[in-house]
């Protein structure tokens, strides 16, 4: 029996479906019931959060949970599944203290929100930055700039006009 | 008598910040009340420019992640890659990706334990560290053209053969290696003011440092015996006889006494990779996907086609990079161009516990931790 089927054992109805990604067990979980499944899969073994990422698959957000068990030596991946319009799921920063910076790179650059989160602000970009990148439909075509204020805070615009910059040649 | 509470700023421009880094420090006289981390002054958008690429043509942008040890970064995603698309790698390919691999992995952690110890005030050691670096950086330089961006490792195997009378440079460069690393120990490993500054500094313990995601020698240095390479082991890490070292105290002395001993295991799985170096093939010539291009000589030994494209699906695959857990999450929907690459990397996950670390202690204990630690800004912001 693989992790996956373990954990569906424990939580029959929080446990949508089972399956593989390439090698490692794969469980989708209700998005309602992340916290759950991500306590009793820490009770397994899977003490090691090894990465939270979110995919936009423009009809729906998924994100991506790893874990890993160094006692067992196996793999657990656990998916929740996200409606387009309004992503948020629970955070897991109340089980692994590491899933913090995660879930906010997570929020900065696919948009997805984490309740539950102590402090759930952009951590690559600056705050004020339109857009999260990873996004599908993110605007390539609008430039952004960034200064800093007279407080040492980053201000944020689509008007470069007035800073340095390299002019090319001919345009 | 009352004291305010006072705001600090150390970086983004510091020299023991390792790059552009910012910690917003909250003050009680010389106490660190709390420690906030600033970063993304280095972003630029990799994982965006992964979905732009195709898979060949998005190595380069690896290298320029941890380019201190930038051999590792290629394989990792290159590892992904034939997973993802079921690639052979002949065994020969192999041996030279894990040969190079721990010859970065040297280079690395002198360039850790160098630019640690002059955060301290030593400046011998990174004079001492960098000498033996220069001499691997041109044998990487010989192997491909390039000193820190290597883009050597592809799919399918790794780019060019080992040129003519390397082995024994290499050979070379491990004797001198020996011999100076007695060099180092001696002159840092029970240097009082060094214990001074790194005992009982930063300590986490196992427990903590599990569940702020910590990894490689940071994870090893608080006493959990786990090493990725023999964990899930890959490549040709089952038939090399190895150890991983940890250190039960979890202090900052720890982390750097595990540095010193990964290189002594390094040393010991150069010498056994070099003397079972099997003769064969470095490039797979099977084809997969799209056929190649019209006109390419088929009949080439390193053929293996620039563009391909994998089945629709999804892999997570990790390495034991220098600095920690490296993996690399690409999503593929039959295209010849990833639909996501993700991208975690050890010095992000690393810096998580800085915070932690720190808390109560003071700004020299600030940069003794965060150099034991080991992050490079590059892989931290992508």
């Amino acid at each position: 029996m693989n992790a996956a089927e373990e954990l569906k054992n424990a939580l029959p109805n929080s446990v949508v479906s089972i399956s593989f990604q390439l090698d490692k067990p794969l469980a989708i979980i209700k998005k309602e019931d992340i916290l759950k499944a991500a306590t009793i899969a820490r009770d397994m073994g899977f003490v090691h959060l090894s990465v939270i990422t979110g995919i936009d698959y423009c009809d729906r957000y998924e994100v991506v949970y790893n874990f890993l068990s160094y006692v067992r030596k196996q793999n657990l991946v656990l998916k929740v599944i996200l409606d387009h319009n309004n992503p948020v799921v629970d955070s897991l920063t109340s089980i692994w203290k590491g899933a913090d910076w995660l879930e906010r790179e997570t929020y900065d650059l696919v948009g997805i929100k984490f309740s539950g989160h102590p402090d759930l602000k952009r951590i690559l970009l600056p705050e004020g930055w339109a857009g999260h990148p990873l996004q599908k439909d993110y605007d390539m075509k609008t430039e952004q700039f960034v200064t800093i204020g007279d407080d040492g805070e980053d201000i944020v615009s689509t008007d470069g006009s007035n800073l340095l910059r390299r002019k090319y040649h001919g345009n | 008598m009352e004291t305010d509470e006072l705001i600090l700023n150390m970086g983004p421009v510091h020299p023991s910040t390792h790059g552009v880094l910012r910690f917003r420090l909250r003050m009680d006289g010389e106490i660190i009340k709390n420690c906030e981390i600033v970063m993304g002054y280095l972003h630029r958008g990799t994982e965006k420019l992964g979905e732009m690429k195709t898979y060949l043509q998005f190595i380069p942008y690896t290298d320029r992640l941890d380019y201190i040890s930038a051999m590792p970064n290629n394989y990792a995603y290159v590892k992904a890659v034939e997973e993802l698309a079921g690639i052979e790698v002949p065994q020969r390919a192999e041996y030279i990706r894990v040969m190079i691999m721990e010859l970065n992995r040297i280079v690395n952690h002198i360039v850790s334990i160098g630019s640690l110890l002059m955060d301290l005030g030593a400046a011998t050691m990174i004079m001492w560290g960098f000498r033996e670096r220069e001499t691997a950086l041109q044998l990487f330089e010989q192997l491909c053209g390039a000193r820190m961006t290597f883009n050597y490792i592809k799919p399918g195997g790794v780019r060019e053969d080992l040129p003519e009378g390397f082995i024994p440079k290499l050979r070379e460069w491990m004797k001198d290696m020996e011999k100076r690393l007695v060099d180092y120990e001696q002159l840092i490993n029970d240097n009082e003011i060094f214990h001074m500054r790194m005992k009982d500094i930063g300590t986490i313990s196992a427990q903590e440092a599990i569940n702020y995601g910590l990894t490689g020698p940071s994870l090893r240095g608080s006493g959990v015996d786990y090493d990725m390479r023999k964990i899930e082991p890959y490549s040709i890490y089952p038939d090399i006889d190895f150890k991983a070292c940890t250190r039960p105290e979890g202090d900052s002395y720890a982390r750097y006494i595990v540095r010193i001993d990964e290189i002594k295991e390094s040393l010991q799985i150069l010498r056994q990779v070099i003397d079972s170096m099997p003769e064969g093939k470095i490039v797979s010539n099977a084809k997969y996907g799209i056929a190649p291009m019209t006109g390419s000589p088929s009949s080439v030994m390193t053929y293996f086609p620039r563009i391909f494209t994998p089945h629709a699906g999804e892999v997570y695959s990790r390495i034991e990079a220098p600095k920690g857990e490296l993996g690399f999450y690409i999503v593929s929907d039959g295209t010849t161009k990833p639909y996501r690459v993700k991208i975690r990397s050890p010095s992000f996950c690393n810096l998580t516990a800085i915070p932690k670390m720190v808390q109560g202690l003071r700004i020299p204990d600030l940069i003794a931790a965060f150099g034991t630690i080991d992050v490079v800004l590059g892989d931290v912001d992508r």
